[in-house]
């Protein structure tokens, strides 16, 4: 009887996998203005011309932040490419997730007060679920008015993009 | 003695201001309005092709790009001297009426409503009904577990707050469904965009591709969902709370400022735009009981630069206007301009507008006694997201009609290459305010380009002559009877939906813990 139990649920639980696959967000934010401030933007321009899988989308959110709400809601695992300002050498590559950075009392903060992409993510848990997400950053090099990324940056984008590949398949 | 308080930023989850005041007797007694951040982008359109200029600009902002792209491409059809075609204007009508479907309420609810409400109140909610019961589950647990960043910063309650838990858990189940409405909504533009966010179908001449019934069809099941809303949730809780609790703040007019409003006008209801949605016009000094409006001169507009971190100049009308910053200025304390019309401070955005169309409602709500001010500015904003709901679906159903015409047309392709030399002004009445974008062309190149917000028509500082700006002015005599709990501050400024976020979305972690995650 037990034995039977499990062996049926374990079908359930593939035949669920084959049915409802997790739909998988990659987000690329910035501001493509300001040089490198675009680098997700960059990356993400460069993730749509690539063949995917059907349950992988990708999203150029450019200046977005409250907005993105209906892509975000709609994912269950939202993976980010931003530039990140975390004290590294220009270039530098990171990696988290974003549980294991919500330490201050409201949980991010962007530079400049405007709302960031992560606190939007803190609001979709408020209508629904907040998916497992995990933010692929770069260090920037120049913020100045451009739309081109600075050299030391641009070398960055394969290996980004490799990261998030890799992301895909865990 | 006089108390000076720095509330910074002031916005509770868009943009970036500043705001100091000066407290004597418990009141304002002076205001300082500053803009933090740089701008400036203009200046990288000198020598592109003119007819980047529309997507480019939508990138000027990370809140509302789109409307940017649609100011741009109305100053490029005056410089090219195209003549968008009725089909064109309609889908660009339908693009816009989107903004302000999910701007509108977004404001009251996500940006504006807890500073009217208590919303510890829902702890003492005695009902029965489930939803609500959730609705108080979920925000006592973010209390205790001390996350509640969407509902901060915040202020304590004071005399105005609605503290009645039955109406304050109502509200924050509306402040749940407005979210999700928001989220639906984003979709609604994208249906002609082809994307959202940053639209990619207007372009000098008219829009990009042709409509079909499907999309039609997708756009008016959107649009059925969210009139349901607004007319069923949005407006109703706009008028409960601005007639009830808040009357006395809404009799009083607090946060009235200069009384000087202007408005661009936008949104043709004809081919010819003889007849627009919101009207253009300027108002100097209100008479409630004697509206007299003025006919709107572009070339009455200047910027002067005195007490902004930019290189001194006299004031300048848009077209000659420059950005070269001077951070070291002397009395300089904003980054933000300050534009007048006629030598005046204006206020721009839902209150100017319904004021200069001398809307019947809100005239209505006038002779109830309300004064123009802060709670005078929600009812506007609800008042006329109703009437871009029911202007939407007139648009629609325009749109269809047209569709099926020999000889339909969306774009003016006839006027799409740049002219060697040109000028154009594209005036244009997004969500929060009268846009103008200003554009020379020399050589088939951009010459000079400028923008002015609507945000920066309100927010602005004090000009050459040292009249305030219209924030600034709608602070003096502002109650503020505990300087740490400056909540009629903060009221009057976020009903203008100010926006000051110009487009920097860096993730600062503001923490060393971020180098453990340094992978390469």
């Amino acid at each position: 009887m037990s034995d039977n139990f499990k062996s049926g649920s374990d079908a359930l639980i593939k035949g669920g996998e084959q049915t409802f696959e997790k739909k998988i967000v990659i987000l690329g934010v910035g501001n493509v203005l300001l040089s490198d401030e675009g680098v997700g933007v960059h990356v993400a321009n460069e993730l749509i011309k690539m063949e995917l899988p059907a349950n992988v989308s990708v999203v150029e959110g450019g200046t977005d932040g409250f907005r993105l709400l209906n892509v975000i809601t709609e994912a269950d695992r939202l993976i980010v490419v931003d530039a990140v300002k975390g004290g590294g050498e220009p270039g530098t590559i990171y990696r988290f997730d974003i549980n294991d950075v919500r330490n201050s009392p409201s949980g991010f903060k962007t530079s400049v007060h405007q709302i960031g992409i992560l606190e939007v993510i803190d609001l979709s848990g408020l209508i629904g679920k907040t998916p497992h997400t995990t933010v692929i950053g770069v260090e920037p090099k120049s913020l100045e008015m451009s739309l081109e990324l600075s050299p030391e940056i641009k070398d960055k984008v394969p290996r980004v993009i490799e990261l998030v590949l890799e992301d895909l398949k865990k | 003695m006089a108390e000076r308080i720095k509330i910074d930023p002031v916005t509770r989850i868009e943009g970036h201001l500043a705001i100091e005041v000066e407290v004597e007797n418990g009141k304002v007694k002076d205001a300082w309005s500053s803009g933090t951040m740089a701008r400036g982008f203009e200046a990288m359109l000198t020598g592109k092709d003119p007819r980047d200029a529309s997507y480019i600009t939508s990138r000027f902002c990370g809140v509302c790009y789109s409307v940017h792209q649609m100011a741009s491409a109305r100053a490029l059809d005056a410089a090219f001297g195209a003549k968008v075609p009725w089909g064109g204007m309609l889908i660009r009508n339908l693009v816009m009426a989107a903004e302000f479907i999910y701007d509108h309420p977004l404001h009251f609810y996500q940006l504006s409503a807890l500073d009217y409400i208590d919303i510890m109140a829902i702890a003492e909610y005695k009902g029965k009904d489930k939803g609500l019961l959730a609705v108080k589950d979920k925000i006592l647990s973010l209390v205790t577990s001390k996350d509640t960043y969407p509902l901060t910063p915040r202020y304590d309650p004071d005399e105005f707050c609605v503290k009645d838990p039955d109406i304050v858990i109502m509200a924050v189940k509306h402040y749940l469904e407005a979210l999700k409405m928001h989220a639906e909504a984003r979709n609604m533009g994208a249906i002609w965009g082809g994307r959202t966010p940053h639209y990619q179908n207007i372009v000098v001449g008219g829009v990009t591709s042709y409509p079909d019934l499907n999309q039609i069809a997708r756009f008016r099941t959107m649009l059925d969902r969210q009139a349901k809303f607004i007319n069923e949730v949005y407006i109703p809780d706009v008028l409960l709370f601005g007639t009830g609790p808040l009357l006395p703040l809404a009799k009083a007019g607090v946060g009235g400022g200069h009384l000087n409003y202007l408005a661009y006008g936008g949104f043709e209801k004809d081919p010819e735009g003889k007849d627009l949605l919101f009207p253009s016009g300027v108002i100097t000094g209100l008479d409630p009981a004697n509206i007299k409006v003025n006919a709107f001169d572009p070339k009455k507009v200047t910027e002067s630069v005195k007490y902004a971190w930019y290189k001194e100049n006299k004031p300048v009308h848009p077209y000659d206007g420059e950005q070269i910053f001077e951070l070291d200025k002397k009395d300089a304390y904003s980054f933000v301009k300050a534009p007048r019309y006629d030598g005046m401070p204006m206020e721009v955005g839902p209150l100017a507008r319904m004021i200069i169309a001398k809307n019947p409602t809100l005239l209505d709500l006038v002779k109830q006694g309300v004064q123009p001010g802060a709670v005078a500015r929600h009812a506007a904003r609800a008042i006329e997201t109703k009437l871009m709901v029911d202007a939407a679906y007139s648009w629609l159903d325009q749109l269809q009609a047209e569709m099926t015409k020999p000889g339909f047309k969306i774009h003016d392709t006839e006027h799409w290459d740049p002219p060697a030399s040109g000028m154009g002004v594209g005036f244009f009445e997004p969500p929060r305010g009268a846009l103008g974008h200003w554009i020379k062309i020399k050589d088939k190149k951009i010459e000079n380009y400028q923008a002015v917000v609507p945000s920066t028509w309100n927010a602005s500082p004090r000009c050459e002559k040292g009249v305030r700006g219209q924030y600034e002015e709608s602070l003096i005599g502002a109650p503020v009877p505990d300087t740490k709990n400056p909540i009629n501050v903060v009221r009057i400024i976020r009903s203008f939906d100010p926006c000051l976020a110009c487009a920097v979305h860096i993730i600062d972690p503001q923490s060393n813990k971020i180098r453990k995650f340094v992978i390469e």
